[in-house]
C-alpha cells in the first residue's frame, strides 16, 4: 500500500513539474478537468464500496470456492472469463464487485481471467463508445479476437504459479 | 449508477441485518470504511496525475506514429501508446477514430485498444493497485504483456472492416 501511494505521488509530481515547464499546459484548466472527473466518484465510490461489502457478507463462500477457487483450475478460468465478459459497468462498479469475489475465495488465475475478460469485452464501453464511433463491423472483429484472451491469461497464470 | 448502488446497498444491508443481525452490518460497514479511507486519497492523486498526462500528450503525435503502413513497429508502438493513454473511453475511442481516419489498420487499432484495456497504467494505479496490491498487479501485468500482440496478430486474418 505504501508503494502504491509513493509511486502514484511520484508520478503525479513528475507530471505536474513537466506540465509546469510546458507553456501550453495551464494548471487551473488541468485541475478543473480533474475535479470534474473526481466529484461524482467521491459520492459514488463510498456507496459502491459499502454496497459491495454487504453483498460480500451475503455470498455463500463455499459455493464460490468450489466454482471459482484456486482448485477449480481451467474450467474455473473459463467460467471466470465469461463472467467477466458479461459484467456491465466501468471500474467504479467492477472493482468493488471483484474485490468482494476475491474475499469470497476466487483463485488468483480465475481473478486474472475475470479482469481480462471484463476489460477486453467491456459490454458497457462497447455500447456507449465503441459501437457509435467505430461500428459493428469493427466491434465483432475485436470481440472475436478478444474471446481467447481471458482463458489465455488465466491459463498462463496457472502455469506461472 | 449511484442510485443503483444506493438501492443495492440498502437491500443487501437489510437482508444482512435480517439474517445475521445488526452486528454483521456494523462489521461490514467498518471494513468498508477502512477501504474507503485507503482508496479515496489514491483516487484523488491518480485523477490529478491523469489530468496532467492528458494535457501533456497531444493526440496528433500518437496519430502520426500509428498511421498507415505502421507495420510491426506500429504494433509495438500501439502497445506502448495503449498502456500510457490516460483518461477513460472518452479519451481512447476518439483516438482510435482518428487513427482509422489517417489509415491505421485493424490489427493496429485492436492492439492499441487491447493494450489500453489490459495494460492501461491509469486504471492500474487508480483501481487495481489500491484494491489488490503490488504482487497481484505485477503477476497480471507480466501475463498480460503478450495479449495485445496476440489479439492484433489474430485480427490480421479477419480482413479490414468497412469504414464506419
Amino acid at each position: 500500500m505504501v508503494y502504491a501511494y509513493l509511486s502514484i505521488l511520484g508520478m503525479a509530481l513528475i507530471l505536474g513539474v513537466m506540465g509546469h515547464r510546458h507553456t501550453e499546459v495551464n494548471h487551473a484548466t488541468v485541475l478543473h478537468r480533474a475535479w470534474r472527473q473526481l466529484a461524482p466518484l467521491l459520492i459514488r465510490l463510498p456507496i459502491a464500496l459499502i454496497a459491495a461489502s454487504f453483498v460480500g457478507e451475503l455470498i455463500p463462500q463455499a459455493l464460490f470456492g468450489e466454482w471459482l477457487g484456486e482448485r477449480s483450475g481451467l474450467s474455473g478460468v473459463v467460467l471466470a472469463s465469461v463472467l467477466g465478459g458479461i459484467l456491465p459497468g466501468g471500474p467504479t462498479v467492477t472493482f468493488p464487485l471483484i474485490l468482494v469475489l476475491e474475499r469470497a475465495g476466487v483463485g488468483i488465475p480465475q481473478l486474472i481471467a475475470l479482469l481480462t475478460g471484463w476489460s477486453c469485452f467491456a459490454v458497457h464501453r462497447v455500447l456507449a463508445y465503441e459501437l457509435p464511433t467505430l461500428g459493428w463491423s469493427f466491434v465483432w472483429r475485436r470481440w472475436l479476437v478478444s474471446m481467447i484472451l481471458g482463458p489465455l491469461s488465466g491459463a498462463l497464470a496457472i502455469a506461472w504459479l | 449508477m449511484t442510485v443503483f448502488f444506493l438501492l443495492l446497498g440498502a437491500a443487501a444491508g437489510a437482508l444482512l441485518a435480517e439474517r445475521q443481525g445488526l452486528e454483521a452490518v456494523t462489521g461490514a460497514l467498518l471494513s468498508a470504511g477502512e477501504l474507503i479511507a485507503l482508496v479515496i486519497p489514491l483516487v484523488i492523486i491518480a485523477i490529478v496525475m491523469a489530468a496532467y498526462a492528458q494535457a501533456l500528450l497531444p493526440r496528433e503525435i500518437v496519430e502520426r506514429w500509428l498511421g498507415r503502413d505502421a507495420g510491426w513497429r506500429g504494433l509495438f508502438i500501439a502497445i506502448g501508446a495503449g498502456a500510457v493513454t490516460p483518461g477513460g473511453p472518452f479519451m481512447a475511442f476518439p483516438l482510435v477514430v482518428g487513427l482509422r481516419a489517417v489509415g491505421a489498420s485493424l490489427p493496429i487499432c485492436i492492439t492499441y485498444l487491447t493494450a489500453w484495456s489490459v495494460l492501461g497504467i491509469q486504471r492500474i494505479l487508480i483501481w487495481e493497485l489500491p484494491f489488490f496490491g503490488v504482487d497481484f498487479v505485477v503477476l497480471r501485468l507480466v501475463i498480460s504483456l503478450p495479449l495485445p500482440l496476440i489479439a492484433g496478430i489474430t485480427a490480421q486474418w479477419l480482413g479490414e472492416p468497412g469504414r464506419h
